[in-house]
């Protein structure tokens, strides 16, 4: 409103135009209309302001009221703060006076004790009673130093200070004391004495001194026990019956021993020198077993000349000398060996136990760090004691006997092989077998998951090698062909074999004595690869079998033992699928060189007989079969021959061969012929005739093998050409057709009847 | 095996003299650390990693061994089913180079003449304390033709080229022995060269 007031003035004297005069005023006359609109609304509101005001004034008494009462409160509440706060710090305080008053009563106490701890410990020293004097000791120990020390400082007393270090020379005369006691006891052998000092010795806080002089006393006995056993394993005659398993018995007996003076002393041990111990007293017995099982080693190897036998084999094997030792030798040992490294590791495994067990019970508040430490500890104590070392190194030695042995014994088999009639198999795969579940099983009975993994790699190794070799040579020198043009390749196969024998550096003098000997040599080395195969599968079983009980009974280190030794199973299941392949090379090879050149004529003779015939021929065939029943027959005897000598299961892959060979002889044999609508039919019967027969030698379906040979018997058997047109496309139905559109027409054109033209204008 | 998700596996054994770094090496390569004062290994120990070379998957088995003389048999019933073997010596320890031409003799003893041998001169980060010279051991290496190359566990230096160049190197071979083994007469090879060519699994 000011700014329109202001401005109006201002420009008044400048206007000079009559219309903006005009429109000015107009403008004038539209604001004073409105203000007196807005004054108007004013004096409306007038009535209920002014009834506000009244109600206002007559609050203002009461609100005085509220105020008062407002400031008396706050007085209120600071005043109680004020009283709180002072009997806050009274109680602190008290509380303070309290805890000064304990500490007091606590110092009081303490020097009361040790007053009482110095008269205690003369006495009871005079008395030898040094439980007595112990435990005044240890109460001395337990007091807080910093009392001593302010007993000392408070200089009112210098009795105490006298007493003090009267009690501390007690303290040292008394440990100079048990020591000796407990030594002199040792010499004695007194066993209750023993057990009497050392229980004072954590008394003391001589925890380690007092558990090294104890197990002292243990390890001599220990050791004279185990020199009494060697002794007495040295006695033993060779005609004993357990004499080849001495040394395994006298380790035996030693870990047996320390087993139970653990047993025996662990409670003392817990009792008096509390859980966490039993680790510092095994780790001084470990010492003594150490000395003492290395003893044993040492003799063992000496007397078996383990040594010297290792040294042999290992010359054999690196073919640096031809100095042989026979396997049988060596077999006594390595069970005696294995059964040893057995023991030891079940003796390792008891320690374990113990002493995991004991720290759990004083690590349960420990740290991680203080438990990771112990476990440490307990890790190193057991993987590099000598007991360990000696082990590790008799199996290093082991493995490579066993390895030796398992060859040498699976070439003595393949050697002597031998088979006998009626039988498919010969006797080195079971021979063989035998020898390779005698040693992996030999080596799992040592408890050595390496050791084991290592014998499962050699085996493996003699399987796919070695043994794989000797048959896959066999295989090689083919079945012997009978025919006339198969003489050519008996000739072939003849060099074939003398580059074979060549290469293996020797001569089989056995020969190839007659064909009939080579052909039941062919085929009973098939079955015997077949049977290895599944040796494989079934040996591999059996060892994940015992591998579960062997760890069900927590040996080897769990996940990791368990992943190599599926690794190492994985590898030797490899060599199943490998016979495998070699059966399936040496069918393929029968077929083609025994089957094929025998069948092939007489499914191409097929070509001789006309299939361009009329009703009376038909007729004759019909009466006078010429080529289906003859060709069964043949079929029927060459086959008899594989049934006898081959497994079921080979059998069977092998007449899958012979009906696919047949089919596509048959099929390239019908390309070449031509047919009137009899011959069609003729040819159609004869198929199925054959395949009747067919079905009944395999259990293999052969529908499918004969599926085109069937369409194409469809196709020779039509009325008209465009006949097909019913089968074909949209009309096939059922049927899935396994010729070509070309193929259609080149069957069709078999047909003399059908018109070419005919057969093009086809729309196939 | 087929069924797992892999295209190829293949196992790497670590041989040479005991302390020369070969668990660091393998624990470095398989878990990414260095461990701090592990005891010694004891026969042998396999870790499993799977690294992939140009989109195809690559399980590499690793095999451990303890370099001990008594573990010896252990290790070597391990030569023939390996495709790569890593022998490893430490630069600052002239007695482990000089054990080379011994562990040779293993390897021809016992490994698969298909084998890929490579040389491994471990603790360059030692490099003050180096006593056989890089030089002396890329000759050597040269005449055993093996291939040659130094790496640090600690520092983690060329830990990774090692594996992933050995890797490469195994599936460029083995694609070769794919393409002729396909060609291969009906009845094909001798035991080793299949039993090589099935440690790969082709999916
Ligand atoms: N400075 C250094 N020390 C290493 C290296 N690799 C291993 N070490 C150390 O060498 C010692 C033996 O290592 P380890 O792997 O157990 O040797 P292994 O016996 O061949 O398995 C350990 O103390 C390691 O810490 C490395 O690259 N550099
Ligand atoms: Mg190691």
């Amino acid at each position: 409103m000011a700014e329109r007031a202001l401005r109006i003035p201002e420009r008044i004297e400048e206007i000079t135009e009559p219309e903006e005069l005009e429109r000015l005023y107009q403008q004038l006359c539209e604001e004073e209309r409105t203000v007196e609109a807005e004054l108007e609304s004013f004096v409306n509101q007038k009535g209920s302001i002014a009834a506000k005001m009244i109600a206002l004034q007559r609050m203002g008494p009461n609100l005085q009221l509220i105020e008062g009462d407002a400031s008396q409160l706050s007085g209120m509440i600071k005043f109680t703060c004020n009283l709180a706060e002072n009997v806050s710090s009274k109680v602190r305080q008290l509380d303070l006076a309290k805890n000064r008053i304990y500490q007091a009563i606590q110092r009081a106490d303490d020097i009361l004790d040790l007053k009482f701890c110095m008269d205690g410990v003369q006495t009871a020293l005079r008395n030898e009673d040094y439980e007595q004097a112990a435990a005044h000791v240890h109460r001395y120990l337990s007091l807080d130093q910093s009392v001593i020390e302010l007993s000392r400082q408070g200089g009112e007393d210098s009795m105490l200070d006298t007493n003090l270090s009267l009690l501390q020379e007690a303290e040292q005369h008394l440990k100079v004391i048990v020591a000796e006691k407990l030594d002199q006891a040792i010499k004695e052998g007194d066993l209750p004495q023993v057990e009497r000092f050392f229980k004072i010795f954590p008394l003391l806080g001589l925890h380690e001194e007092g558990l090294g002089r104890f197990s002292q006393y243990l390890c001599t006995q220990l050791a004279s026990k185990a020199a009494q056993n060697l002794q007495l394993a040295m006695g033993v005659e060779l005609s004993e019956a357990r004499a080849a398993l001495v040394f395994a018995d006298t380790l035996t007996l030693l870990f047996e021993g320390i087993a139970r003076v653990v047993e025996t002393h662990q409670p003392i041990v817990e009792t008096y020198y509390g859980p966490g111990r039993l680790y510092t007293l095994i780790k001084h017995l470990q010492v003594e077993c150490d000395r003492q099982a290395e003893k044993v080693v040492d003799k063992f190897i000496e007397r078996r000349t383990y040594h010297r036998k290792f040294q042999v084999v290992q010359n054999n094997m690196m073919r640096n000398s031809s100095e042989r030792i026979e396997p049988r030798e060596l077999d006594p040992i390595l069970t005696e060996v294995t059964l040893m490294n057995a023991r030891a590791e079940l003796y390792l495994r008891f320690l374990r136990r113990r002493i995991t067990s004991d720290f759990e019970v004083a690590d349960s508040a420990a740290p991680e760090g203080i438990t990771q430490e112990h476990q440490k500890s307990l890790e190193k104590l057991l993987n590099d004691c000598l007991l360990s070392r000696n082990m590790q190194e008799l199996i290093g030695y082991y493995i490579t006997m066993e390895e030796y042995f398992m060859k040498e014994t699976v070439n003595k088999a393949v050697a002597m092989d031998t088979y006998e009639k009626g039988q498919l198999t010969s006797s080195m795969v079971d021979d063989c077998f035998y020898i390779v579940k005698k040693c992996i099983g030999r080596a799992l009975s040592s408890s050595s998951i390496d050791c084991l993994c290592a014998m499962i790699n050699h085996a493996t190794s003699v399987l796919e090698s070695d043994f794989r070799e000797v048959l896959f040579n066999k295989l090689r020198q083919g079945f012997p062909a009978t025919t006339l043009q198969d003489i050519q390749r008996g000739v072939s196969s003849a060099v074939s074999l003398m580059q074979s024998s060549l290469q293996q550096g020797k001569f089989d003098t056995k020969g190839i004595e007659s064909s009939e000997e080579a052909k039941t040599s062919f085929l009973v080395t098939l079955n015997n690869v077949e049977v290895c195969s599944e040796n494989i599968m079934t040996l591999k079983r059996t060892l994940e079998n015992d591998c579960a009980k062997l760890f069900s009974q927590g040996s080897g280190k769990g996940d990791q033992a368990r992943a190599k030794i599926d690794s190492c199973l994985s590898d030797l299941v490899a060599v199943s699928s490998k016979f495998k392949d070699l059966l399936q090379e040496g069918l393929t090879e029968l077929n083609t060189t025994a089957i094929k050149p025998q069948v092939k004529p007489w499914i191409t003779s097929l070509l001789s007989i006309s299939h361009n015939i009329e009703e009376e021929e038909f007729n004759e065939y019909e009466a006078n079969d010429p080529w289906v029943q003859q060709f069964i027959v043949s079929l029927e005897q060459l086959t008899t021959e594989f049934k006898a000598g081959l497994s079921s299961v080979i059998y069977d892959n092998l007449t899958s061969l012979i009906t696919s060979l047949i089919a596509t002889e048959l099929e390239k044999t019908v390309f070449k012929s031509i047919f009137s609508r009899l011959g069609g039919l003729q040819f159609d019967k004869e198929l199925r005739s054959l395949i009747a027969y067919l079905t009944t030698i395999t259990t293999w379906t052969i529908r499918d093998k004969f599926a085109r040979l069937t369409q194409m018997a469809t196709i020779l058997n039509l009325e008209r050409v465009t006949e097909i047109l019913d089968y074909w496309g949209p009309n096939s139905g059922p049927l899935t057709w396994r010729l070509t559109p070309a193929e259609v027409r080149q069957v069709l054109a078999l047909r003399i009847d059908f018109r070419s033209e005919d057969i093009k204008r086809l729309r196939l | 095996m087929s069924m797992e998700d892999y295209d190829y596996l293949f196992k790497i054994v670590l041989i040479g003299n005991a302390g020369v770094g070969k668990t660091c090496l393998v624990r470095r390569f398989t878990q990414g650390l260095f461990p701090p004062g592990q005891g010694a290994t004891i026969g042998v120990d396999f870790m499993i990693k799977t690294v992939e070379i140009k989109g195809e998957k690559v399980k590499l088995q690793i095999w451990d061994t303890a370099g001990q003389e008594r573990f010896r048999s252990i290790t070597q019933s391990y030569y023939r089913s390996a495709n790569a073997l890593i022998l490893t010596y430490d630069i600052t320890c002239e007695e482990s180079f000089r054990c080379l031409p011994e562990w040779l003799r293993e390897i021809e003893q016992y490994a698969s003449n298909k084998v890929v041998t490579v040389l491994v001169g471990n603790k360059i980060d030692l490099a003050e304390k180096r006593e056989v010279s890089r030089q002396k051991a890329e000759e050597f290496a040269e005449t055993q033709s093996m291939h040659y190359l130094e790496t640090s566990a600690k520092e983690s230096d060329n830990v990774e080229k090692l594996f992933l160049d050995l890797a490469c190197e195994l599936i460029s071979e083995a694609k070769q022995n794919m393409l002729l083994n396909n060609v291969a007469s009906p009845l094909p090879g001798e035991g080793k060269t299949i039993s090589y060519l099935n440690c790969c699994s082709f999916n």
